[in-house]
């Protein structure tokens, strides 16, 4: 018989390696690279010192240089690599509003056959134009009011890879035995970008719950301005509501942002909790491309989890129900 | 935004999973991810810098300066250095997930 998730609490502490050792030896292997990277090539480190530039900050350079150009209306300094001719919206829409009418082919079937047709098979940060014509196939297909900009706000990148993430505690005690029935993706040790949900289980509402049911992680932490513009960021990203699409299978969930990652090196854009995974691709279902814009719902009108429009199942590609 | 060229490269997710199991508040793991980050960008500059002939280092760091971004970068790199730089930069990131793995479980 298994042990309850109660007892297996000291197995996880002998797993788990201590933070100020975890941290000295990285820090130790991060000196001893860019030391040996100094004694080789000391004209490298002199050229971009010389532009004001650190290798070690370079992402911050490249947020810098890449949020100007955003921000001058530009999209990104060179083209998007991958970008294919899109036809107006209306005729998209024209396709899909018949497609509705008639039976034989679901309108989800045609919004893969758009997204295959219209988006590069490797994910990128997309232009302003790709963005604002999946904006209104979202809205007309899919049924939400969905925005890659809102409030002025926008993600680092809107398609990306979605990468399978853990529960977060909901309160100071948690255990994985209150998330079921997704109980083998575990628990995250430490607490989500914002903290637990609540301060205790007492404090506990059915809201906060379906929060972290449905929960997805965006890169915060790698915002041009993240740091510049707190506490408003941090309160602004707080459970914001967000559209992942699944761009191979056109299944679409919202869900509560309520943490930040994952790390650049990891490969990912985003992260999706257990259930969110789950309804997008399925229980195998561990990366893959997906389409996330923020939700345009001032008035808290549409309900975290999966939405409705994909209730239909199309040749091959499975839609999950929970 | 914020991307460099090689990020499509860099796939470190045992390091990951060891980062997240160790760390209880986002600011310790954001901490965490950024020391593996600066010590990715010297491995992967050193790799490449070793494989381009030291005429193209100056036009290759204006190049990387002005868009780190920019994915292209690979295919300068390519033509200049006339090998694989994509295999040689996964293959770094793959001996540096070997050593930073071997330190941070105490098998040195």
């Amino acid at each position: 018989m298994g042990k309850l998730p109660t007892q297996t609490y000291h197995e996880i502490d002998e797993e788990r390696i201590d933070f100020e050792f975890l941290r000295n030896k990285l820090k130790l292997k991060q000196i001893e690279a860019k030391r040996a990277f100094s004694e080789k090539y000391p004209h490298a480190i002199n050229f971009l010192l010389e532009k004001g530039v650190q290798l070690e900050k370079i992402r911050e350079h490249s947020a810098r240089i890449l949020g100007a150009g955003a921000m001058a209306g530009s999209l990104l300094l060179t083209p998007p690599s991958g970008t294919k001719a899109l036809p107006p919206p209306h005729e998209i829409i024209e396709k899909i509003k018949a497609a509705q009418a008639a039976p034989i082919t679901p309108p989800q079937e045609m919004l893969v056959a758009t997204l295959t047709e219209h988006l590069p098979e490797k994910t990128r940060p997309l232009s302003r134009e790709e963005e604002k014509y999946l904006e209104r196939i979202f809205n007309e297909v899919v049924g939400v009011s969905a925005r890659a900009t809102l409030e002025g706000e926008h993600l680092n990148t809107t398609y990306g890879l979605i990468g399978a993430e853990q529960h977060l505690r909901l309160f100071p005690g948690d255990t994985i035995a209150n998330h079921k029935p997704y109980l083998k993706e575990g628990i995250a040790p430490g607490r989500g970008a914002w903290g637990f949900f609540a301060p205790s289980k007492t404090e506990l509402t059915a809201d906060l719950e379906e929060k972290e049911r449905w929960y997805a992680v965006v890169q915060t932490l790698y915002l041009p301005d993240w740091n510049k513009r707190q506490p408003y960021l941090k309160n602004w990203y707080k459970y914001r509501k967000v559209l992942m699409v699944n761009s191979k299978n056109g299944n679409a969930v919202v869900a509560a942002v309520a943490d930040s990652g994952p790390a650049a090196w990891t490969g990912k854009h985003f992260g999706g909790s257990p259930e969110v995974m789950e309804y997008l691709g399925g229980p195998r279902y561990k990366k893959g491309p997906v389409i996330v814009f923020f939700v345009d719902d001032p008035e808290n009108k549409i309900p975290l989890g999966p939405v409705e429009y994909n209730k239909i199942n199309i040749a091959g590609l499975p839609v999950m129900e929970i | 935004m914020s991307k460099l060229y090689y990020d499509h490269l860099v796939v470190l997710d045992e390091v990951e999973a060891e980062i997240k199991k160790s760390t209880k508040t986002l600011e310790e793991k954001e901490e965490l991810w950024k020391v593996v980050d600066e010590t990715i960008h010297h491995r992967v500059m050193g790799c490449v810098l070793d494989k381009l002939p030291r005429e193209h280092h100056e036009e290759f760091l204006h190049k990387f300066h002005k868009a780190p971004h920019d994915e292209s970068l690979i295919d300068y790199l390519k033509e200049k250095a006339g090998e694989n730089i994509e295999e040689l930069i996964r293959q770094e990131i793959g001996n540096l997930a070997f050593e930073l793995l071997q330190e941070i479980r105490g098998k040195k």
